[in-house]
Formats: structure tokens, sequence, C-alpha cells
């Protein structure tokens, strides 16, 4: 399931992965048929996608989508809809594919994907099968796969469109436009560069950035380039550009970063011809007469203004781009042409401007001869003449291409954000496990908008000899990657954290299932084990922040076990460290983006946390509530947040004593409960798994001769008595061994592993006795 | 979902090698049988199981290691087990005579050198 999630987001086909989900279906549910099925695209039928068991020739078939059969009834219902019987079913009929299988039971559940139907998956089976809620979950979290998956789909080829659609629009523009790959490197550049550098493609990709400019530029250029080419922010120069003609030209140069399934791919940028306009300025500099040569016979658009601000003069080349007159123009035109959602802003603006003598300099949509709204930039200096101010004098040009690039580039990442989210969501723990004798409060906030979603997770788990793993981390990076990144990270953790009992090993290996992987993945992890009896924790930091402890004398973080992060060295060395809760003591674990902040010192933040933390009240939840509160505040956080607060709760470890339903499920939780309680008593491991195993095949015998499936329970007992073990398994039934190939074996295992065993079969049901005396293999 | 035992396999030569870690029980040995199962193909020789992750068997978990010993047995397969000494494990697979259809190794170095 979790291997499959992991190939939903790293690219595997859409259709070997419903393939592999209907499969794994019908492996884990049990089930003679599995089938997955997508909505048509005029949305009146059913195709069978794949299938699991079905004869040739189902799948690529149609089902009808109507209410009355049980794929369209499914289609249309919020929730998993179980059939325990087509025979007794009043709700709708079965399909004609499910009647021609001669299927009895069924479990389907709801496909979505983008938030819209994507289709159903279901199981079937020929003989009467009850499906649980718990099964019912398992296929929703198996669609919510397929619907992440298709969801991705889409998003790849709305990518490969709009990359598409970028090239032909820049191609077609007049503007000069250039790409660049994650390393920096030039990998494109359009028509209109080349026009107006009379080179050659192949000339001008490649290590090429900046060889171009004029030398007096080119060292300014190159440090701004880095600059924001290391932070991915925008980047905007202006610089002279060697022309075909071997002149240098003013070009103003606007560099955007792009993102793609949440990683930085490079950048995408513009270089526009402000030549006349830096002429102009600087030919108004040395003297109006000139300046009145120049103006109409240059391409740009140019105006004058008087003190007031009334426009004295326009050139031909606006005139040309507005199409109106030159009387039209003049005077107090301001707002003329200008979109009515930008006059407003427009004009204050000018106006203060105009008091201040300021420079002015706006992008806004002016509409053109053609009707059309178009945005253009207008960049106006103060004129002096004796000293006294007498107007402006101002340029425009037209940059209506990179405005929609700018916003379609916008669009692309906000989209992106979004699934981000939505994945990230998906692979963290809807509701935090109940752990027993374990109280856990959790939150997980988001970065504001604009930021790409983090890669933070938590996780708590019961481990087989009673203690709990709680894991915080935070992968390095953002977007989809980092969220596929955290679900494997967060797999592996499960796994090892189960099969190693030392914090420091379990690191090591992570960090070895991490450096033998293709992708480059970073992460800072803290895990800790905890043993809810003694308070004893048992800790290693991957270069992770210390986690808190909250005691009756005050709160302070435990520090040591620290090492490098995970996925950092190939033979990373990770230590653990140790230290014992005192009672009522609760522990927080935090990410970093709870306490790190560029314009402050960590200690400082850590000071913060550790004063709201001391502050709260109202339990864990408060604790939560109150961290947030005093350390974030009401802004949402720059970078993602991921908090996990426990508090154990002991209890009495001289005796336990339970009812359990007769269900095979009920062993995994009676093997816990015992595996504590052993834990606590001092018990080794070997004893641990012999103790539980042995009072797991009596309560085995229990369950296959309960009476009836669900109503039948059967009671545990176990006790010391001085350094023996006692413990009676009883239930209501008569004891017999159970059947089958392997019968004798489970009672060769009883009999082996205690030392004393005794069966007596009473008026209510059947008691097992025994005991065990601890450290005898030991001694022996 | 079930998340108790993971199996990862790997082909070494002539050889399948399957960790198997977590725990099994009466709950998801058919399970962990049939993945076993799909894991070796007709013409490899040999199935070493590495326990050495595995922290809890039942009889059901025992008697799927009998069942897989036969099954690759008409196949003329062999079936081997890695238990590492400090495993708990041991005392459990000695009791039922593991050894006797599925021989008990301490490290997968001797267990693949056989």
């Amino acid at each position: 399931m979790a291997e499959l999630g992991q190939r939903a987001l790293a690219g595997v086909g859409l259709d070997e992965l419903i393939a592999e989900a209907a499969s794994c279906a019908a492996r884990e549910l049990g089930t003679d048929f599995a089938s997955v099925v997508e909505l048509t695209g005029d949305g009146r039928g059913l195709i069978v996608r794949a299938g699991y068991g079905l004869p040739e020739g189902v799948v690529g078939g149609v089902l009808s989508t109507r209410r009355e059969e049980l794929p369209g009834y499914a289609l249309d219902h919020e929730g998993p809809v179980i059939v325990d019987d087509f025979a007794t079913e009043t709700r709708f009929a079965a399909s004609p594919m499910q009647r021609d299988l001669g299927v009895v039971s069924a479990l389907v559940v709801q496909i979505r994907a983008s938030g819209r139907q994507f289709g159903g998956i279901g199981v079937h089976s020929r003989s009467a099968q009850q499906f649980s809620g718990e099964d019912a979950h398992f296929l929703q979290a198996l669609a919510n796969v397929i619907g992440a998956a298709a969801e991705r789909v889409r998003h790849e080829e709305a990518m490969r469109d709009s990359e598409a659609r970028f090239r032909e629009l820049a191609d077609t523009t007049p503007a000069l436009m250039w790409m660049t790959d994650p390393e920096g490197d030039v990998t494109f550049v359009n028509e209109g560069w080349l026009r107006f550098t009379g080179r050659e493609l192949s000339e001008d990709v490649g290590d090429t950035f900046g060889m171009s400019a004029h030398p007096e530029d080119r060292d300014d250029l190159l440090m701004r380039w880095r600059d924001a080419f290391a932070r991915r922010t925008e980047f905007r120069f202006e610089y002279r550009l060697m022309h075909r003609s071997g002149d240098y030209r003013w070009v103003l140069e606007v560099g955007l970063p792009r993102f793609a399934g949440g990683e930085f791919v490079g950048y995408v940028g513009t270089a526009t011809d402000i030549h006349e306009r830096k002429q102009m300025e600087d030919a108004l500099r040395r003297s109006e007469a000139s300046f009145r040569d120049l103006t109409d016979t240059a391409p740009v658009m140019i105006w004058t203004t008087d003190e007031h601000g009334m426009v004295t003069f326009v050139n031909a080349g606006w005139l040309a781009y507005t199409g109106r007159t030159l009387e039209e123009e003049l005077g107090p035109s301001w707002t003329l042409g200008v979109h009515p959602e930008d006059a407003p802003t427009v004009v204050a603006e000018f106006q203060r401007v105009l008091e201040r003598r300021d420079v002015w300099d706006r992008e806004f949509r002016q509409r053109a001869k053609s009707g059309e709204y178009r945005w253009i930039a207008e960049r106006g200096v103060p004129r002096f003449e004796d000293g006294r101010f007498v107007g402006y004098v101002g340029t425009a040009i037209d940059i209506h291409e990179r405005k929609l690039m700018e916003g379609r580039l916008r669009e692309v990442y906000e989209r992106e954000h979004t699934i981000a989210e939505t994945l990230q969501r998906s692979l963290l723990p809807e509701r935090l496990p109940r752990i027993e004798g374990l109280e856990i409060a959790a939150r997980y906030l988001p970065a504001g908008r604009g930021a790409a979603v983090g890669g933070d997770w938590y996780d708590a788990l019961e481990r087989p000899d009673g203690r709990v793993a709680l894991v915080v981390g935070d992968v390095v990076g953002h977007g989809l990657r980092a969220a596929a990144i955290m679900g494997q990270l967060r797999n592996a953790f499960r796994a090892y954290g189960l099969a190693e009992d030392s914090p420091a090993e379990v690191m090591a290996k992570v960090n070895r299932l991490v450096m033998s992987g293709e992708e480059d993945a970073m992460a800072t992890v803290l895990y800790l084990v905890l043993d809810r009896e003694s308070g004893e924790v048992r800790f290693a930091s991957a270069g992770h922040p210390p986690p808190l402890v909250l005691a009756a004398d005050g709160v302070h973080f435990l520090e040591g076990g620290r090492s490098v992060p995970i996925g950092a060295i190939d033979l990373g060395v990770f230590r653990e460290a140790s230290a014992t809760l005192g009672r009522d003591a609760s522990l927080l674990l935090y990410t970093d983006g709870l306490v790190e902040r560029r314009d402050e010192p960590l200690e400082q933040r850590l000071e913060a946390l550790a004063d709201a933390a001391d502050r709260a009240e109202g339990g864990l939840e408060g604790l939560c509530d109150a961290v947030l509160a005093g350390v974030i505040g009401e802004s949402s956080p720059s970078d993602d947040v991921a908090l996990l607060a426990v508090r154990p709760r002991p209890v009495a470890s001289e005796s336990i004593r339970f009812t359990l339903p007769a269900e095979p499920e009920s062993l995994q939780g009676l093997r816990r409960r015992l595996a504590r309680f052993l834990h606590a008593a001092g018990a080794d491991e070997a004893e641990r798994y012999e103790i539980t195993l042995t009072v797991c095949e009596a309560a085995g015998n229990a369950i296959e001769h309960a009476y009836g499936p669900g109503d039948a329970t059967f009671d545990v007992e176990a006790s010391f008595d001085a350094d023996e073990l006692v413990a009676t398994v009883s239930d209501r039934g008569h004891w017999r061994e159970r059947r089958g190939a392997h019968r004798g074996r489970g009672l060769t295992i009883i009999e082996g592993l205690m030392d004393e065993v005794e069966v007596s079969t009473e008026p209510g049901g059947t008691v097992v006795r025994m005991r065990r005396r601890l450290g005898s293999t030991r001694a022996a | 979902m079930s998340t108790l035992a993971q199996i990862e396999v790997e082909r070494r030569g002539g050889t399948v090698v399957a960790g198997l870690s977590g725990e099994v029980d009466m709950t998801n040995s058919a399970r962990v049988r049939e993945q076993l199962l799909a894991a070796v193909p007709n013409d490899v020789l040999a199935l070493v199981v590495d326990l050495e992750g595995c922290r809890y068997l039942d009889s059901a978990a025992i008697e799927v290691v009998f069942d897989l010993a036969r099954r690759l047995g008409r196949r003329r397969q062999e079936l081997r087990l890695v238990v590492p000494d400090s495993s708990p494990l041991g005392r459990v697979l000695v009791l039922t005579d593991v050894n006797s259809v599925a021989p008990v190794h301490a490290t997968l170095e001797s267990a693949l050198a056989q």
C-alpha cells in the first residue's frame, strides 16, 4: 500500500498503477475479483480500466452509470458501499458483469481526483463475505492513491501544455526570451533573441549567461544574477547587450524562477529593448533640443507633462499605440485609456509622486488601438529648469507578453502548491493512533500562501516490546518531491522502528536506505523511544532541534544524541542519548518551522518556545495551542510546522486483567499489553516473546472455538507470584486443540515454553492456567 | 492496512532471499505465505527466508514454514531460514522442530554458502 503510494508519486504510469491497485485490493481483502472503473469523458459510462481475476474481455468494457445498479449507485454515494449479499440487497441490483460472475458480496468506494469524480474501485466475492470498516478504510486508501496519481498525470499534462504554449508564445512575441535549467545553463532562447543578437541557437545555449553583455556591465550583471539565482527570487537588471549590428543596446532583463513538481527547474526570462528610453533620458539630461529631435523618430512611447501634471506632449509612437489624436491626449488626460481597475490607484499614485517630485515608475493596463487592454510599463523623471520643477518627461513600453507569462507561471505554481499540500495531508496519519497509557496531541500547520509545502511529518507507534516510538521529521526541500520523500521516510521509520531497539541503529538503517536510493533526499529527524512505565526515553537526533520536557519543576530541552541529518553522509555515525522523565512529565517534539526564523537567532526562538510551554494550561491540547500562539503568533508561518505532544500515564504493574472480543484481531493488542506488562516486570526480549506467544496460543484456541462470530469474548489475566508469572486464559467454549495440519503444534509450544500448564474444563467454559519463572532461561 | 510484517525480496543468483521483518500471526500468515510463494519463480534452487528483523511468529506462522517447505520440495526447491543467535525466536523453532524441514542458519552468509 505504502509502496503503491510512493509509486503513484514517483511517476509510474497510471495504467500500471491502477492494475496493481486492483490486484492489491483483491489480495489484501481476500476476494475473487477486483475492478477499477473510470467515468468516460462524456460522463455517461464507466469504463473498466483494470481488473483482478476477471475473465478476458471485461477490462475495456463499459458499465452503465444507472443508479439502479451498484456501479452507478456507488458513483453517487459518498463513503463505502458494502453489499453483504446481493440476494437481499434492496438499494440497487448487481451490474451485468457481477451477475455473470456470480458475485455475492461486494465493497465499492469512490475515486476522486482534483476534487472531481474519477470513478470507483471495488472488490467482489463469489462467496458471502462480510466487509468491515477497516476493509472499507483500506480500499478508500487505495482509491486515494489512484486519485493522487490521476491528479499527478493531469497536472503533468497541464505542465506539458503550458510549456508548449510558452514556447509557442515565446517564438511569436517580439520580446527577447530565454530559459535556463536548474544549474543556470541557458537551454532555450526564442526567435526574438536570435534576431536581436544575430547569432545561432547553438551559440547562445549552454553556460552562456551574460556572455553578450557589455564588458562594463558584465560583472554587475553576473553578480546580481547569481544572487537572485541562489535565492530563487525575481531577477531584474538593466544592462547593455550586444546587438547583431555590433553595437550595444540597453535592455531590461527580468527573470523568474520556474517550478515543476515542486522542484526548481530553472529560470525563464525576458529582455526588453529600452535603448531609446535610456537615450531619451540621457538626451534630456544633456539638452532639450536634441530631445525634441529624437522623440518623434523613436519607436518607444514618450510623453511630457507640465508642473501640474497636465500632459503637454506625446510622440508619434504613443499615438500609434493608443490610436488617439494628439488633441485627445493633451491636458488632464491622465486616466484616458487606463484600465478602470487600475485607474484609481494609478492616478492617486501619480499625484503623490508629483507632489514629491519623485521618479514615476509603474506598470498598468492601457487600452491599445485594437481596443484590447495591454500591460505597459511607464517611467518618468522630473525635469528642472534653472532649479525650478517644470514637469515630467516619461517613456512607456509594452510589457504585455511578459506580464501574461508571469501570470501563467504564478498559476502553475499555485496549482502545484495545492496538489502538494493535499498529498502531504494524505500521507500524515489522519488521526493519531490510540495508544493505551499515552495521551497524544498533534498539530500540523502548513506554511503561508505563496510558499511551497514542506515535507514535515510526525508519527507514533507501539513497539512489540511495549515501548512507544515517536518520530518528528522535516525533509529538506519543498513541494511534491518533498512530500513523496516524506512518505518514504515515514514508512522506513515505521518498519525499522518496529524491528530495531536502538534509536541510533534505526537512524543508521534509514540512512543506509536513503543513501542507497536514487533520489537525493535529506531530512532532519528526531526519533525517540519512550517507556511509559519507567519514563525512560532513548533518543537520537539527526540534525533536528531538541525535544522539550515539561516536568513539575519546569521545562528543559533534552540535549545530546545529536548527529548529522539523514541522507547527508554515506556512513553516517548516529548517536543516541537517554533520560528519565519524572512523574506526570510531558514531551513536546516539533519541526524547524516552529523555531527557525531568518531575523532571529535560534537560541532566542528556543527560549520563546520554552516560555510559551511553561505558561501553557489545559493539558496537551492547550500546550499545542499555547506554543503555536506564543511562538508563531497570528501570522502564518514561513515554513511548515509539525508538533507532537505526549504524556505517559503509567498503569499498575503487579497484575493486569482484561476481556477481549474472540477475534484474531484482538491478538495484536493483547501482545502489546502483555509485552508492556512484562517489560515493566523486567522480562528480557526472549521471555517477553515466549510468554506472549504462549498466552496468545491459548487465546487463539479460545478464538477458534468461540460460539458465534462477534459476540463472544475471552478473559486474560496475568500477575506475578514472586518472580513467577501466572497467566490465565478463560473462554466460554470447550477446549479443543486446533484443527488442520498444524494440529498439536500450538500445544507443543504452550507446554514447551511454560513451566506448568493446566487445562480445566469448567461449567462456564475452559480455563488454561500457565506458570513460568522469569530468569530461568538466563540461569540455565 | 497491514503494517505487521514486511517482506523484501532480492534475487541472488540461483537463490531468492526474502527478508521477513515485523510480526506474523494468524491474522496475516496466509498473506505472508502467498507473498513468499509468489517471490519464488520456477528457475531458482532455493528460498532463504531471513528472519533477522522478525520479532514474533506464532504457530500459524510456523505452519507456513512447514507448508512452504512442502510446496517448494515438490518443485525440488529448498527452503532455508536465517535466525541469528540473538533472535528471540530460537527456542520456539527448536521446540517445533522446524529444522527437520528447513535448515536454520545463524547468518545469511552461511545460508547462502550451502
